[in-house]
């Protein structure tokens, strides 16, 4: 790794085989800025104390939990893991380019992030009118409660999460993001992150383990 | 050696979760529930929030707070889900509403 001249104090820059040297974030800093952190740490409470939630349920009607994920579409579970996972992969793509200055392949990873998105929410929908089809409502027994209280809540946190992209998308043609200073870029970033982390932990909690 | 870009890594993590995912949806599929399907299932949980966290979220290298608080959710939770499957029973009586 070598310091190259653009402001030394955060940015390093990384042997790359692309067209410019990706600039890297220094050591020992905050991605984005100390506000979205706030806000991070304050949905990974929320969705802590949901999966508290879900564990004390799932202790005391353990019959309802153990036959609900296989009530549930698996292929609808498995199709949102996909989505969601390959979204963030898209983001940091994303942020990857914009630190290279490569900001139109920047902007079509984003989009590829939106697509995602969309795809997770419409695969959504579909699964909750699957559910209806079978007879599945929020009161159904407490497994299905808590499968719609956490799905849902997290169903709205993609939604608005993927506002905050097409933002970042608008954010960066009108040149406001560059290899030196990204960080509002970065800040959206670590929140889509967030929403993708929360999933990884909803998936198996719902859809696989009984 | 050859030495691969922070940019070019993340391709890798993306083919990693994608395999854990199908893993995972595969078990849900056949598996019967037992100590060591939830102890894989518990695992992977760890593994996929951790290679988002230090690859994609970028906290490898970040504040130590951060990168510690975040990695330490992925500890607490998998533990969880282990707990519960263990002692259910304890967990029942720990949040029994009294009267």
């Amino acid at each position: 790794m070598i310091n190259i001249g653009l402001n030394t104090s955060k940015w390093l820059a990384t042997g790359s085989t692309d067209s410019s040297p990706e600039l890297l974030p220094k050591a020992g800093r905050i991605p984005g800025n100390g506000a979205v952190w706030v806000g991070i740490y304050a949905e990974m409470t929320e969705f802590a104390l949901m999966f508290i939630i879900c564990f004390a349920a799932k202790a005391h009607y353990s019959e309802v939990f153990r036959e609900g994920p296989s009530q549930l579409n698996i292929l609808a579970g498995l199709l949102n893991t996909l989505a969601l996972l390959s979204s963030s992969y898209f983001v940091a793509k994303a942020v990857g380019c914009v630190r290279m200055n490569q900001v139109n392949k920047a902007v079509h990873w984003l989009w590829g992030t939106i697509a995602a998105a969309v795809f997770y929410l419409l695969v959504k929908a579909w699964e909750y009118q699957w559910n209806t089809e079978q007879g599945i409502e929020v009161d159904t027994n407490m497994f299905f409660t808590v499968y719609y209280y956490m799905t849902f809540n997290h169903f709205l946190h993609v939604a608005w999460g993927g506002g905050a992209i097409v933002w970042a998308i608008f954010r960066l043609k009108r040149g406001a993001y560059t290899p030196e200073n990204h960080e509002g870029l970065e800040a959206i970033a670590s929140y889509w992150h967030m929403i993708d982390l929360v999933w990884i932990i909803i998936f198996p909690l719902l859809y696989v383990l009984r | 050696m050859l030495a691969i870009s922070s940019y070019k890594k993340k391709d890798l993590v993306w083919l990693a979760l994608m395999t854990m995912t199908l893993a995972s949806a595969l078990i849900a599929e056949s598996a019967e529930p037992s100590l060591w399907v939830t102890l894989a299932i518990a695992a992977t949980v760890m593994v996929k929030g951790r290679l988002v966290i230090s690859r994609f979220m970028e906290l490898h290298n970040a504040h130590a707070y951060v990168r510690f608080s975040m990695n330490f959710y992925f500890y607490v939770l998998p533990l969880m889900i282990l707990i519960v499957y263990l002692f259910p029973e304890f967990i029942a009586d720990l949040t029994r509403m009294s009267g």
